[in-house]
């Protein structure tokens, strides 16, 4: 027995030192870099983006050859994190300002771009959102957004609000009004993918939050000034509730897969549709394909908008939305020197104006962080153009809830927004859990 | 006495029938999903979302099999897919039962102390779960440079292969070949090696027929390790292909289900093919404590 | 070469392919998991990273004390399919094993056989896939035919979405156990059951007094075989429900995926819940052991 032990353990040693020998790096005149990259390689627009963006940046850059890998969906995750924990990090890499990415900020392995931002005058370009490290999971600005995301969009379908003579709802009221209408011919009203829970949460919740608990919220409950138990956040729990039972909402929508709510849609299932904002490029045409979920000639009866007035008592403001940093680039915190300054030249192109505006014609991102795009130059489709247009329909923005707070401590809303629609839990009930939790991982940190 | 036969047989009768039924009702239950699956693959996503999901296809559409086959939204097409399972299942199956079968060999011939402690950890190994072992899998397969390669699926395929199959031969070993024998060819001058691969190996060939059908199948459909050892479609096998549809990608339902009936065609034809053999070892796999 | 020394050595080529890849794969790991489960790690380098200290207890106090008790619904839920296993597919495994091995059944044993288990053959994760268009999407086939029985019926949540999955799984293993049952009742010598019947017995007294009294030890190890296999449940959940709506099908094996792989990731939380999963499969192979003894002894 022991000679085996020693035998596995000896194995074992090899094989790490193997390992670790492997993730040496030489450097050269010409700069190598290691690249990762979240992408669908089969999706629409990969084709081009290849030329685009990479070839482009090859030509243009002889001195740094990129070694591309591309990743899509859990297993980009799970290379991260596999990576990180054998300490291969490639030298840039996609990421997220919080969420699945959390580790690479938390713990420091992304390099903090401060310093590199202020010397290059970024903040000439760039919206300050993505500059502010607030904004990201470490504290420290671990990568360079390409764009702002806005959480919740609200699309109406005038084919069939026209179809039993009603135009899309501006305040809540008229929303609840419209349901009996709708319900009589056969309509659902809102439609929203609700069976992952972090979609009520993300693109709804988060908007709802931020307008009964005013700008700021999230400072003041992670500071202890106010707690999730205060009046103003059970308000806005309870407001989902009231959602579900004015029928504005259906049960029906918590056993909808994400991936189906656009193919619903689409088909005229219902009068509104409530998603983020990356979702609008699933209705638009497929390059490769030519194929449009909704085609440009049918999308001019589409609107797109952000959530209506909520006119119940406690709001303290309308025509607001929840917006957070999006994804972008980071660079591995070991790189320094000429690997370091050929890393930032290729992150400062892949969110540079030429990308963003590619993205933006193709739907990778609504909201570029490059200030002064300019929309109208671009062949957008119509449900582009609204989008483009979204950020005049809303005045404030608030945070996302799964933004500024950990996982265990959203963790009791996802689920609550989930338990109220079906009834299991009651708006103060999600409240003290929320609360609980908040005061439980506080107590680790 | 004419009567009393008579009603018996009547009385047989309806019982013969309702038990019949009872088994009727009961193959209905279990292959109606599979059927109703194989039929919507020759629907369009726009038709399986407009029209009655209990609806045969209106007009029968193949064009979702070559598109899946060869490309539509898996990278490098179902055919891939399909060639990582065959090599994984292959090679998996010849070493889980080549490794079981001289493990159990030894533990069941060559009388040595440390025998018991060793089976009794491959033994423990048959009731663990694999979702304990996840994350230091997970961490122990990057730290050794081998994640995203097949080796890297391989190794725990194999290790996890083993207690199942070390039981089962260990046990098949020691009832089904007497001791005489090897003995004799002791006394013929052959070593326990030359024993192993001339005598036992070769009179193994019942057990390592169901080790083989158990490990076949139950690689064939493995997905949790899979999905987290490998990233990127290159590596991946039939059920990563299925599990990208699971949750939030799934959007087109005639890819959806054609992906799904080809993942399942290749086994069902392996099951019918195999069908005595593979309920024989399920029913020899039940493991005794 | 002395016959000992030769012994040694081929005792060690036979043993050591199977050992090492076990020890490798299997048994370190797991024991990898329970030392990481009291450490604070949680991602990033792993070996001679000096930010990672001993916490403890703490990830099984948070566990056992967070406020949405996510460990207990888990827990809960995988007893309920223990429940539906010993309960449902068990019963009716040997019903249908009984119905087939009877000399009334003349004609079909081998189609009926294979097609009730034709189920286990299918990965879970397709029929996970499958059912969740099947039964959960509120555009089922089982809407549809709600829509047959009654035209105007509506999509009504279930307040038990743990229904839908135990259904499933009940219709997944049936089979299982039925070919089990089956083999062993061929064994019965059938010369006894016609004497029986000769002396006038009732089926039912056969099933009772003959057939019941043999199968008893098949019926504890399915048991065992069968909590074993809930501990396992993982792809058809992820497949089928996701945990979901609001964690209420969520499984043991699930939450310790999504503590470990979902969001942000919390490694320390996930092999609290591994190393709780391992504590109860080591409980359940001591009492397997128990009870194997107690049934060999009586079956001989």
């Amino acid at each position: 027995m022991k000679k085996i032990l020693v035998l596995t353990l000896a194995a074992l040693m090899v094989v790490t030192l193997v390992a670790c020998a492997s993730g040496g790096s030489g450097s050269n005149k010409k700069v190598e870099l290691r690249v990762l990259h979240y992408i669908d390689m089969s999706s629409a627009g990969a084709a081009e983006e290849l030329d685009v963006v990479w070839k482009a940046f090859d030509e243009a850059h002889p001195n740094i050859t990129v070694n591309r890998e591309d990743e899509f969906n859990d297993p980009f995750h799970d290379s991260v994190d596999a990576y990180a924990a054998a300490g291969t990090l490639p030298d840039v890499m996609y990421c997220w300002p919080s969420g699945r990415s959390t580790t690479l900020h938390t713990q420091k392995l992304l390099k903090d771009l401060g310093p590199l931002a202020a010397r290059d005058n970024l903040s000439n370009n760039y919206s300050s959102i993505v500059l502010d490290p607030s904004q990201q999971a470490g504290g420290y600005m671990g990568m360079l957004a390409q764009g702002i995301t806005s959480t919740n969009t609200f699309i109406a379908n005038k084919e069939v609000l026209s179809a039993v003579g009603l135009t899309p709802a501006k305040t809540y009221s008229e929303l609840v009004a419209q349901v009996p209408v709708l319900k009589a011919a056969g309509y659902e009203t809102i439609l929203m993918p609700n069976k992952d829970t972090w979609v009520m949460q993300s693109c709804l919740f988060s908007l709802v939050a931020g307008r009964f608990m005013g700008e700021g919220w999230e400072q003041d409950i992670l500071s202890g000034a106010r707690d999730f138990n205060d009046p103003d956040f059970v308000a806005a729990l309870n407001f989902i509730k009231t959602m579900y039972d004015d029928g504005v909402l259906e049960q029906s929508s918590l056993a909808i897969d994400y991936g189906d709510g656009p193919g619903l849609f689409s088909t005229n299932k219902a009068a509104y549709y409530i998603d983020g904002d990356w979702r609008v490029g699933a209705f638009i045409t497929d390059a490769s394909t030519g194929v449009a979920l909704i085609t440009p000639d049918r999308q001019t009866n589409f609107e797109i908008s952000v959530f209506p007035d909520i006119d119940v008592p406690g709001v303290k403001f309308n025509r607001s939305n929840s917006d957070i940093v999006g994804t972008g680039w980071g660079i591995n915190a070991k790189l320094e020197g000429d690997k370091l300054e050929a890393a930032w030249t290729l992150v400062k192109w892949l969110v540079g104006k030429e990308v963003q505006t590619f993205r933006l014609r193709t739907g990778g991102i609504s909201n570029p962080s490059w200030k002064g795009i300019d929309f109208n130059s671009l062949p957008l489709e119509p449900m582009q153009k609204e989008l483009a247009n979204l950020s005049s329909k809303y005045d404030k923005s608030t945070i996302v809830i799964d933004g500024p707070f950990a996982d265990v401590v959203y963790t009791p809303i996802n689920d609550g927004l989930q338990a109220m629609g079906i009834g299991t839990q009651t708006a103060a009930d999600v409240a003290k859990l929320t609360q609980e939790a908040l005061d439980n991982w506080k107590k680790t940190q | 006495m004419t009567n009393k036969k008579y009603k018996e047989i009547i009385v047989n009768g309806i019982y013969r029938v309702i038990l019949y039924i009872i088994l009727g009702l009961f193959t209905f239950l279990a292959i109606y999903p599979i059927l109703w699956l194989l039929l919507q693959s020759f629907k369009t996503n726009q038709v399986y979302l407009t029209t009655n999901k209990l609806s045969l296809p209106a007009v029968w559409y193949f064009g979702n099999y070559p598109r899946i086959w060869n490309n539509a939204g898996l990278s490098d097409g179902f055919s891939n897919f399909f060639k990582n399972s065959l090599i994984y299942t292959t090679i998996t199956v010849t070493a889980v039962v080549l490794f079981a079968n001289m493990a159990g060999y030894a533990f069941a011939k060559i009388q040595y102390r440390i025998t018991k402690l060793l089976h009794g950890l491959f033994i423990v190994g048959i009731l663990l779960t694999i979702q304990s072992i996840l994350i230091p899998l997970f961490l122990m397969i990057n730290s050794a440079g081998i994640f995203n390669t097949r080796l890297g699926i391989l190794i725990p395929y194999i290790g996890l292969g083993l207690p199942m199959g070390v039981y089962l031969c260990t046990d098949f070993i020691k009832k089904g070949i007497p001791n005489e024998l090897l003995e004799s060819s002791r006394i013929d001058g052959a070593g326990f090696l030359t024993t192993f691969a001339r005598i036992v190996f070769p009179m193994c060939a019942p057990v390592s027929v169901t080790l083989a059908i158990i490990t076949f199948t139950g690689t064939w459909n493995e997905f949790i390790l899979m999905n987290l050892l490998t990233a990127g479609d290159r590596y991946k096998a039939i059920p990563a292909a299925v599990g990208r549809f699971a949750g939030s990608l799934g959007a087109d339902y005639g890819r959806l289900f054609t992906t799904l009936s080809l993942s399942i065609i290749p086994i069902l034809a392996f099951y019918l093919a195999f069908r005595n053999q593979i309920t024989k070892g399920v029913a020899a796999g039940a493991v005794k404590g | 070469m002395t016959i000992n020394r030769e012994k040694r050595i081929s005792y060690a080529v036979l043993v050591t392919p199977a050992v090492l890849i076990y020890l490798l794969v299997v048994a370190f790991p797991t024991v990898f998991s329970v030392f990481l489960s009291f450490t604070n790690y949680n991602g990033g380098v792993i070996f001679g990273n000096s930010n990672i200290q001993l916490i403890g207890f703490d990830s099984y106090i948070w566990m056992f004390t967070e406020p949405v008790r996510s460990f207990y619904t888990a827990l809960n839920n995988n007893l309920l399919i223990v429940a539906v296993s010993v309960f449902g597919q068990i019963p009716l495994g040997f019903i249908l094993a009984y119905i087939l091995s009877r000399k009334l059944i003349t004609r079909g044993r081998g189609f009926f056989q294979t097609m009730i288990f034709l189920p286990n053959v299918i990965s879970a994760i397709i029929i996970g896939v499958l059912f969740n268009a099947f039964i959960i999407s509120p555009y089922s086939v089982f809407m549809e035919i709600k829509k047959l029985i009654n035209p105007n019926a509506e999509f009504v949540l279930n307040t038990q979405p743990i229904i839908p999955v135990l259904f499933v799984i009940l219709w997944m293993f049936t089979g299982f156990y039925m070919v089990i049952f089956l083999a062993h009742m061929q064994r019965i010598d059938p010369a006894i059951i016609e004497a029986a019947k000769v002396d006038g017995a009732t089926e039912g007294r056969i099933l009772t007094k003959i057939v019941l009294p043999v199968m008893t030890s098949e019926i504890v190890t399915c048991s065992i075989l069968a909590i074993s296999g809930s501990l396992k449940t993982f792809d058809l959940i992820y497949a089928m429900t996701a945990g979901g709506p609001a964690g209420q099908t969520r499984v043991l094996s699930l939450f310790m995926y999504e503590a470990a792989f979902r969001g942000a990731p919390n490694y320390p939380l996930a092999n609290a819940i591994s190393t709780v999963m391992v504590l109860i499969s080591v409980i359940l192979i001591i009492v397997t052991r128990q009870l194997g003894k107690i049934f060999s002894e009586k079956g001989d």
